[in-house]
């Protein structure tokens, strides 16, 4: 952890407004049907990401973090929902038109997965409390806001995008609890998420194909009876 | 001469001799004479409660009086505020009966008999005694006398509905339980304490282990809380509140209710004094789902005597909101917190007492006027009875908890405790504060909704039935009890200056870890140990202002001709029928469909076609009924099971004598030889 | 004696200037949609017609829907004499928080409301239920919006919170002011009937909210009536403007600040309501039922802001 109680305070609050953005846009995530503005919004979040390692950089003059924050900008808001787009079905419904729990329900329950976050991450925070660490919930609830994308979304691009967002948050954390993930570690993981984006990709068109929809619930029909 | 033993004397006096004459007096006068005693009985418990909160300490100990412990009675200033709102609210319900209960009303309720009005007395007089009982034996017996009163007075029509028997055995059960629960507790901590007078329990608290003293808090908590009717303990108070008589329902919703908030804070901090963070957790979680799921349940009511009924389930629930926040800064060790909240849970206790009475009442009134209660049915009654409408209005502002409202001021001060309250420290504070604040926002919301429906389409608009057509205006004595509190519904409203600093040795002898709330100016009700201010008398004279610039300014600019009445217009439609206007049920339509998930509506379309062709629609049907929801998951399976144990209990009588008393018989054997094995 | 003269020039700029903002975001929606629109002045040349029409009350009405817009019109002055618009030291400070303007608020929405009712006709009480019900929705987000303002600055008061934001010009950028704002956004938008949440502009009874209320009212009354909602919005917008950014606002009382005061109020409330007036463009009206969706969103980032506030701080 490098000395973060230089901080000026501009770039604290360039740092939390980067936090804001990104905890926003998976809430977005969460308010919106439209699928296609979904993918926009997590393109959206992908280049707040960019922006708390950005500012991370900027502050430590490390030149590695400035890499990463390139890095990160391409594969997650310009690569990855790229990819999504692309797997998202041509002619089949561009809507998740009735989630498993309904869009206000999901929204309080958000509501309650932040508070959740915050409460569960004192301690990491009490370890060593800096404006850096504080923002570590933020990561935390995106996390579960994208877990709770998985459980109740229906169509399979709001899926990924679900997947999308816990890994996001897992990154997040990441640059915030350590402020120096190695590059080789970062290049491993992001490459790990492409590929399983590629699968679910496949698996998406594949199941456009079979079934004429993305709805996921379809899938219980191939269990054996 | 201590006044509050003069006051507690005459108002029990006053009791007694109102109970007495009931029996001997003939029926023409009784309402009178009953009405005029206990009203006189409430009064002097009022000077008594006022007493005690002054500071004026009344120790009485009559130890032959009863068995184990004696009779004991202790006025403090915690005590003496619920003794006055019990008096307050025992005053305007009196006056009110002469005229509601009198063999000349409407219908001939039957109320003037015997039975009912000795009863009547004898309850204000239990509910004046509860808040000075100074021992677990003198606590309980008063308990269980107002309980047993009560029960009675809610019965007293059961003849002429059904709905009233059955209301009265859902509420014998409940307060039996209830009574039960507080029993075990109280029972628990006695055999802890050197004796069962309150001030040896004190003492005692401090060596409980924390497992005896949670478990005596949340045992009491249960019996308080179902007479508090908090959530899920609230299902016998929808029902038992409306059938009640109406004088009777105010003395129930407004005093009685009052009376498990006393327990609570009584057993709570100053007996057990503080104890555990998770108490008061627990307690203000009661409270923010009591509030709303009661004002949800108030908002979907169209009877408007169960919408008032719910309404005293949320209230109770803001109440608890602030003592659990109370206990929450205490048991933190903040004291100005502590203090504030408390203040804020006290004064909305007595806010509510105020508007409640006076709402009851009203709805007392059009109940007689009409013999409904069904919103869907009233309607113009603004023309037909101009005194009821403008108190049931006043009423209803001060439960809206909109500005010039008695609720708003004490909602302003809970909110200041529950704001402050976050920089009270630890993760605990930062995420129950602001679930809080949100609960009571929409609590206050959903009040708004729920009372423009109770007064706009219950009063205003065009009579929906012919019962509501041919209203006429009630007595002088229901006016006058309504006055009296609408009186102090504007009273609290506009000056809370007063009261809130009179509230400091109240929260003081809640115990030694509160700090009394420091409020000053006369006319500002200004905090003082954390930034806050208000002042409704201003506002009051400013508006007051505003609306006369408002007209001065029309007379000058505006056309100067008289108002003319006209047509209305109605987008051109023809004349209007009344059964054009929104209903009660469709007013609350689309909170209900918001709420869909929490409420579970059942609703039934019938569509019945033209026996022709199945394409023509010959009538539809639409039926919709909100039930409580919380009844039916909690209590019906529970009642399910009870049933089915009674039916299994019945094959062990079939009615041969010989058989019932072989059963002891045997019973005695076996614990007989069980003593003996085990010897 | 400077501070009632402040409050008092408060009421008149409000009260001059709404009618002229309402005119403005019709004119600006106007040419957006390509037609030339009747002028900024539109407005207040129509109260000026209505007043001088003959005062009608309906029969079967009572003196609710007589009072009604002059409770309106009283709430929104006694609101304009309060808050901090010009300079941040009002002498009425302490007799109204941010809690006691907003319930003042509602109080007025409230009134019109039962008036609402009180026609009897079916409009009114579709009106009436669909505001109570949009009023009791976006409450909790006001609240909590509230909550996460004052948990800085430690007090609710009105004038208290405009300092500090003066004293601290970063706090405007940190995510509690900008999620806040946001909450405090949409309530407003549903507060006062804007699209998405009700389209001013409309009389078609599947949709109409406000419009419904005052459908009986004629003359001087729904001049009244028009002029006080015209006011409720510039309030409203006055307030978002001045609660995150208070720039301009006079600390020190003299005709200069006063008078740049008045000039920064006006510029602000204009360009928010410019933006507000372009967005409706692109807007569409959204579904009653969809509506609690948008408040349980704003409700969230309200109670974002609140953790922010606590967590960040």
């Amino acid at each position: 952890m490098t000395d973060t109680a230089a901080l000026s305070s501009l770039s604290v609050q360039l740092l939390y407004l980067s936090c804001g953005a990104f905890l926003l846009a998976a809430v977005v995530v969460l308010w919106r049907r439209q699928l296609a503005a979904i993918v926009r919004v997590f393109a959206l979040q992908g280049v707040a990401l960019a922006g708390i390692v950005a500012v991370l950089a900027v502050e430590q003059r490390s030149l590695e973090l400035a890499l990463l924050a390139v890095g990160v900008l391409a594969l997650r808001a310009i690569g990855l929902p790229w990819l999504v787009r692309r797997a998202m079905p041509a002619a089949g419904p561009a809507r998740e038109t009735s989630p498993l729990v309904n869009v206000a329900a999901s929204l309080l329950a958000a509501a309650v997965l932040t508070l959740l976050a915050y409460a569960v991450a004192q301690p990491l925070i009490t370890l060593s409390p800096s404006p850096v660490t504080r923002a570590v919930p933020v990561g935390l609830t995106v996390v579960l806001v994208g877990f709770f994308v998985l459980i109740t979304r229906r169509r399979a691009v709001s899926q990924v995008i679900g997947f999308l967002l816990i890994d996001n948050g897992i990154t997040a954390a990441a640059f915030l609890t350590t402020a120096e993930v190695p590059l080789i570690v970062e290049l491993g993981v992001s490459l790990d998420v492409l590929f399983a984006v590629l699968v679910l990709q496949v698996l998406t068109t594949r199941m456009q194909a079979a079934f004429g929809d993305t709805d996921l619930d379809d899938l219980t029909e191939l269990r054996d009876t | 001469m201590n006044p509050a033993a003069v006051g507690l004397g005459l108002s029990l006096g006053a009791a007694a001799v109102a109970s007495v004459t009931a029996l001997v007096c003939p029926d023409r006068v009784r309402p009178l004479l009953v009405g005029l005693l206990a009203a006189v009985s409430g009064a002097a418990g009022v000077v008594a409660g006022v007493a005690g909160m002054a500071g004026h300490r009344l120790a009485v100990t009559l130890p032959d009086l009863l068995p184990l412990f004696g009779i004991r009675l202790v006025l403090d200033p915690l005590g003496g505020l619920f003794m006055a709102a019990v008096g307050g609210v025992a005053v305007a319900a009196a006056v009110f009966g002469i005229g509601y209960t009198s063999p000349q009303g409407r219908g001939g309720s039957g109320l003037h008999r015997r039975a009912f009005q000795v009863v009547y007395p004898l309850f204000v007089a239990a509910m004046l005694l509860v808040p000075a009982a100074a021992s677990i034996g003198t606590f309980l017996v008063c308990w269980e006398l107002m309980a047993v009163t009560s029960l009675l007075l809610v019965l007293a029509e059961h003849r002429r509905r059904p709905a009233v028997a059955q209301a009265g055995l859902w509420y014998a059960v409940m307060t039996h339980l209830g009574m039960v629960a507080i029993l075990v507790g109280l029972v628990l901590f006695a055999a802890h304490a050197p004796g069962g007078s309150f001030a040896a329990l004190r003492d005692a608290a401090g060596e409980l282990s924390p497992l005896v003293r949670g478990v005596v808090f949340v045992a009491t908590l249960i019996g308080f809380a179902s007479k508090s009717g908090v959530v899920p303990l609230h299902v016998w108070l929808p029902r038992a509140h409306p059938e009640a008589p109406s004088h009777v329902s105010a003395l129930m919703s407004a005093a009685m209710v009052n009376l498990g908030v006393y327990g609570i804070v009584r057993v709570g901090f100053d007996l057990l004094g503080v104890g555990s963070r998770w108490w008061w957790v627990l307690v203000l979680t009661l409270g923010a789902v009591s509030a709303v799921y009661g004002i949800l349940q108030a908002a979907m009511s169209t009877d408007l005597k169960r919408l008032l009924g719910y309404s005293t389930t949320e209230n109770m629930g803001l109440v608890l909101v602030g003592v659990g926040a109370a206990g929450m800064f205490a048991a933190a060790g903040n004291q100005v917190l502590a203090g504030l909240a408390m203040a804020a849970a006290l004064l909305h206790v007595v806010n509510h007492a105020a508007f409640k009475t006076l709402l009851f009442l009203s709805a007392g009134s059009v109940l007689h006027a009409t013999g409904t209660r069904d919103l869907d049915e009233l309607g113009g009654l603004r023309a037909r009875m101009p005194a009821t409408t403008l108190l049931f209005g006043l009423g209803a502002l001060a439960a809206s908890a909109l500005p010039l409202g008695a609720a708003f001021v004490s909602e302003w001060l809970l909110l200041q405790g529950l704001i402050h309250g976050v920089a009270a420290g630890g993760v605990a504070f930062a995420v129950t504060m602001p679930v809080a604040v949100a609960a009571v926002a929409l609590t206050a919301g959903l009040a708004v909704a729920s009372f423009v429906k109770a007064f706009g389409v219950g009063f205003l608009a065009r009579p929906r039935s012919a019962a509501a057509e041919n209203a006429t205006e009630s007595g002088p004595t229901m006016i006058g009890a309504m006055g009296l509190a609408g009186a102090a519904c504007v009273a609290l409203a506009l000056a809370p200056t007063v009261l809130v600093p009179a509230l400091a040795p109240v929260v003081g002898a809640a115990g030694p870890l509160l700090d009394s709330p420091a409020a000053q100016g006369a006319l500002t009700l200004r905090l003082v140990a954390v930034a806050g201010s208000l002042s409704p008398l201003l506002l009051a004279a400013a508006l007051l202002v505003a609306a006369l610039a408002v007209v001065l300014l029309l007379r000058f600019v505006a056309d100067r001709r008289t108002r003319r009445q006209a047509r209305l217009w109605d987008c051109g439609a023809g004349p209007l029928s009344a059964r054009m206007e929104y209903t009660a049920t469709s007013f609350a339509e689309p909170l209900q469909r918001v709420f869909d998930d929490v409420l579970a509506p059942e609703l039934d379309v019938d569509v019945t076609h033209v026996q022709e062709s199945r394409y023509l629609v010959d009538s539809v049907e639409y039926r919709a009924r909100v039930p409580d929801r919380i009844e039916r998951r909690l209590y019906q399976p529970v009642l399910r099971l009870v049933d089915a144990w009674g039916q299994a209990g019945r094959g062990l009588a079939n009615g041969s004598v010989h058989r019932y008393l072989g059963y002891g018989f045997y019973t005695l054997v076996g614990l007989l030889v069980l003593l003996a094995v085990t010897r | 004696m400077t501070g009632v003269l402040v409050a008092a020039l408060q009421v008149v700029v409000v009260a001059g200037g709404s009618p002229l903002l309402v005119g403005a975001m019709r004119q600006v929606r106007a040419r957006l949609e390509g037609r030339a629109g009747p002028g900024v002045a539109q407005p207040w040349r129509d109260l000026r017609k209505l007043l001088r029409k003959e005062p009608l009350t309906p029969r079967g009405t009572t003196e609710v829907f007589r009072l009604a817009p002059v409770l309106l019109m009283a709430t929104t002055l006694v609101v304009a004499a309060v808050v901090p618009f010009l300079t941040n030291a009002t002498p009425l400070g302490p007799v109204a928080d941010l809690f006691a303007v907003v319930a003042l608020l509602s109080l007025g929405a409230v009134a019109l409301a039962l008036a609402g009712i009180d026609t009897g006709t079916a409009f009114g009480g579709m009106g009436a239920s669909r505001e109570v019900t949009i009023i009791a929705l976006v409450e909790p987000t006001l609240l909590v919006a509230i909550f996460a303002l004052s948990v800085r600055v430690g007090s609710t008061n009105l004038g208290d919170i405009v300092t500090s934001t003066l004293h601290d010009p970063a706090l405007v950028i940190s995510p509690v002011s900008l999620l806040a704002a946001l909450a405090f956004a949409v309530a407003i938008i549903a507060e006062t009937g804007r699209l998405p949440v009700d389209n001013p502009a409309t009389h078609l009874e599947l949709t109409m909210v406000h419009e419904a209320m005052v459908l009986e009212y004629a003359g001087p009354d729904l001049a009244l009536v028009e002029w006080a909602s015209a006011m409720r919005l510039a309030v409203f917008l006055g307030l978002l403007a001045n609660l995150f950014a208070p720039w301009g606002i006079a600390s020190l009382a003299g005709p200069l600040p006063v008078a740049v005061a008045v000039a920064a109020l006006a510029g602000k409330v204009a360009v928010l309501g410019l933006a507000l007036a372009v967005g409706e463009v692109f807007m569409a009206k959204l579904r009653l039922f969809r509506v609690p969706e948008l408040l349980a969103g704003s409700f969230l980032l309200a109670l974002l802001a609140v953790a922010a506030s606590y967590f960040l701080a």
